[in-house]
């Protein structure tokens, strides 16, 4: 710690602490972020509004009407307007599914031919469309394998028809989120980006304040060295950041039940070389840019991007086999995994060494090259 | 000056882009010399005091100070200058007393030390009742203390200012320039640019510099004696006799070096020699004509003429 360090880091402490509109963005927004984005993206599709056709008017098809819309999936709202065209309700958004029971269900299904059920489904939002295709599926499955049995209970006798319908069934446990909730995946990896915007962002225009303003000029003639320039600004900025992911944690606790499986103290240090990666990135844009207007794009256009590769909305697997390397580059990525390998799993150190040894290498590079630039960067 | 000199700049040259800003310029700053380097807006004053300041790399030529080069910063040349910028470089969001010690702390002064200096500065400065306040606060005059303040609380041995009277009320003008001769009479080397002819004649030295170069250099006292040209003041008898002057103006020619409006009439810069011939000559054509005391702006102006492709202003 030399005197300079320490005069740069008081005087940038003082400006945050002043700066009315900075302390509700550091410690406001944050938690805001957490909590619309912990509730608004929600991957998990209930009480879909469905439309149903029965065309065979029969207690059999009744039944299956009842119970396809028993559960949570389907919420039935009535008949179709027109049952010779069911998708005019899908398409006039009145419902997201239709379930059409053909002319003749009942008579098939005693007289033991197949019978068809049509499942019309809102494509347009995928999720719609793969959920009411798997429930539909296991509605009418369980189903038929009750038709089935009643049917050979009726024929021969209990017993012989468990032994003679024996299948393999699946049966899947999920780990560490096993209620599927959307929240426990969503909150880590919004944590990882509110961080990002936080010091990316603050970073980034701090500096090219600086120079809009002439100060930086003044500063420069002084000995401060450049090294304790740059230091002095970002030690600030992480210590607030630090504040920022205890504090998400805190409300994702709290608010949406996230875990903290693994060890808090792991936790840290991958938030500090987290942090260490955005804030030289934001330092990285601002000693490229001449006013605030610019570093600001400048961070955004870099973040858009780096958001959508990191892995914090839809797996890196879904994405193009081209464009999977490209999130080797993505400090976001990693952070995401330490975060929900500790919080979710309990990964340890060595679970995580990759993700943490990427994450060290990326921070150490990018400070380093903003610092370079910076000083060769004097007019 | 017969000591040796703090600040050598030596055949700068430095263009932006297609516009040239410095074309040679040469000059040295001793210890106890308060040297003004006056001329017009984009005569390269400020690009000057950059490269002084180690701000700017010049494309040719060099800048010593104390023999040390300013774009080298561990060479411990930034402990010896002093830069006050013609833009606000203080933070506007700290109060006065917070960019003392902010200041104070970069040039790693030890709280005795940075005490005592601050005391002083501040009662010279007249800012001792306004520690507190923001310097967003202060009028152009005390902010331009403020910032004169804090580039002296290390006691560097040249202090840059560029245009410090730029956008100051009168009073405030007289009092820092008050202040630069007490700093210069302790021995310090002072450079001070501004674009107000007038206050060169505060300077111990004074160069007038003209698109990148100077032109004239030396004591005001000598300038002013050395000025071998003669200041007319020249009024037509009726608005209708402006045309005839004119005329009478374009027809003696070279020997007009300046010609500027004043009052309802002219004032004439005009070489020496001819000076009589050309005072005769607008009498002819019916204009009142009355000898005036040369300034630096006339100078000034008689020396840009003479300079290829001049006619300034």
């Amino acid at each position: 710690m030399t005197p300079g360090l320490m005069a740069v880091m008081r005087k940038e402490i003082r400006q945050v602490s002043r700066d009315r509109r900075m302390m509700p963005m550091l410690i406001i927004a944050p938690v805001m972020q957490l909590i619309i984005f912990g509730f608004a993206v929600d991957f998990e599709v209930e009480h879909l509004k469905t439309v149903t056709c029965d065309l065979d008017g029969t207690t059999e098809s009744r039944e299956l009407l009842r119970r396809m819309t028993a559960d949570q999936s389907f919420l039935d709202i009535g008949p179709a307007t027109d049952c010779l065209r069911p998708h005019e309700d899908i398409r006039s958004n009145r419902a997201e599914v239709a379930v059409v029971v053909p002319r003749g269900y009942a008579t098939d299904l005693l007289s033991g031919h197949h019978v068809a059920i049509q499942i019309l489904a809102d494509g347009s939002n995928p999720l719609y469309g793969r959920f009411a295709r798997e429930s539909a599926t296991a509605a009418i499955e369980a189903i038929s394998a009750g038709v089935m049995r009643e049917r050979l209970e009726l024929a021969r006798g209990l017993t012989q028809v468990e032994r003679t319908i024996a299948r393999p069934l699946p049966q899947v446990r999920v780990f560490y989120n096993p209620r599927m909730k959307s929240a426990l995946f969503m909150v880590p990896g919004v944590a990882a980006m509110i961080l990002l915007i936080v010091t990316t962002i603050v970073m980034a225009m701090n500096l090219a304040r600086e120079r809009e303003l002439g100060t930086l000029e003044q500063v420069i003639v002084t000995p401060l060295r450049a090294w304790e320039l740059i230091l002095g600004k970002v030690l600030p900025f992480v210590i607030i950041g630090c504040f920022d992911v205890l504090l998400v944690l805190t409300v994702g606790a709290w608010v949406f039940d996230v875990p903290v499986r693994g060890s808090l103290l792991l936790l840290a240090l991958g938030t500090l070389l987290y942090i260490l990666s955005t804030v030289g990135l934001g330092l990285f844009l601002s000693v490229a840019a001449k006013t605030q207007q610019q570093a600001f794009l400048a961070a955004f256009s870099v973040m858009m991007p780096g958001i959508l590769l990191s892995g914090v909305m839809t797996p890196i697997e879904n994405m193009p086999r081209w464009l999977q390397p490209l999130t080797y580059l993505n400090p976001i990525r990693y952070y995401v995994e330490i975060l929900r390998g500790i919080l979710l799993k309990g990964a340890s150190l060595s679970d995580l060494s990759f993700d943490f040894a990427a994450l060290a290498v990326f921070g150490v590079v990018i400070l380093i090259a903003a610092g370079l630039r910076f000083s060769k960067r004097v007019d | 000056m017969e000591s040796t000199p703090i600040a050598v700049v030596s055949g700068l040259k430095h263009h932006f882009g297609a516009t040239l800003a410095l074309n040679g310029m040469s000059f040295e700053v001793g210890p106890g010399q308060l040297y003004g380097l006056v001329g017009p807006d984009g005569a390269g004053k400020t690009t000057t005091v950059r490269a002084l300041a180690g701000l700017l790399e010049a494309n040719e030529g060099t800048v010593r100070i104390d023999g040390l080069d300013p774009l080298e910063p561990g060479s411990g040349v930034r402990e010896r200058l002093g830069y006050m910028p013609q833009r606000y470089g203080l933070y506007r969001d700290l109060s006065v007393d917070e960019n003392l010690q902010f200041f104070g702390d970069l040039f790693c002064l030890d709280r005795k030390t940075f005490n005592q200096r601050r005391e002083r500065l501040l009662g010279i400065t007249r800012l001792a009742a306004f520690g507190d306040r923001r310097a967003d606060a202060l009028s152009g005059g005390m902010y331009k203390k403020l910032a004169l303040a804090c580039a002296l609380l290390h006691q560097p041995s040249l202090l840059l200012l560029d245009e410090p009277t730029n956008g100051v009320d009168p009073v405030s003008r007289g009092e820092l320039w008050d202040l630069l001769a007490d700093f210069m009479s302790q021995g310090m080397a002072i450079l001070v640019t501004t674009s107000y002819m007038d206050e060169a004649a505060r300077c111990s030295m004074v160069g007038l510099a003209f698109r990148g170069r100077l032109v004239l250099e030396g004591r005001p006292a000598d300038l002013v004696a050395g000025f071998s040209d003669v200041v007319l003041r020249v009024e037509p008898a009726s608005p209708e006799g402006m045309e005839a002057l004119e005329s009478a103006l374009v027809q003696a020619g070279d020997v007009v070096e300046a010609v500027t409006p004043l009052g309802s009439g002219l004032r004439i810069v005009v070489q020496g020699g001819e000076a009589d011939r050309v005072a005769a000559d607008l009498e002819a054509a019916g204009a009142n004509v009355r000898r005036l005391t040369p300034g630096f702006e006339d100078l000034f102006l008689s020396r840009a003429a003479r300079e290829p492709g001049g006619e300034a202003t």
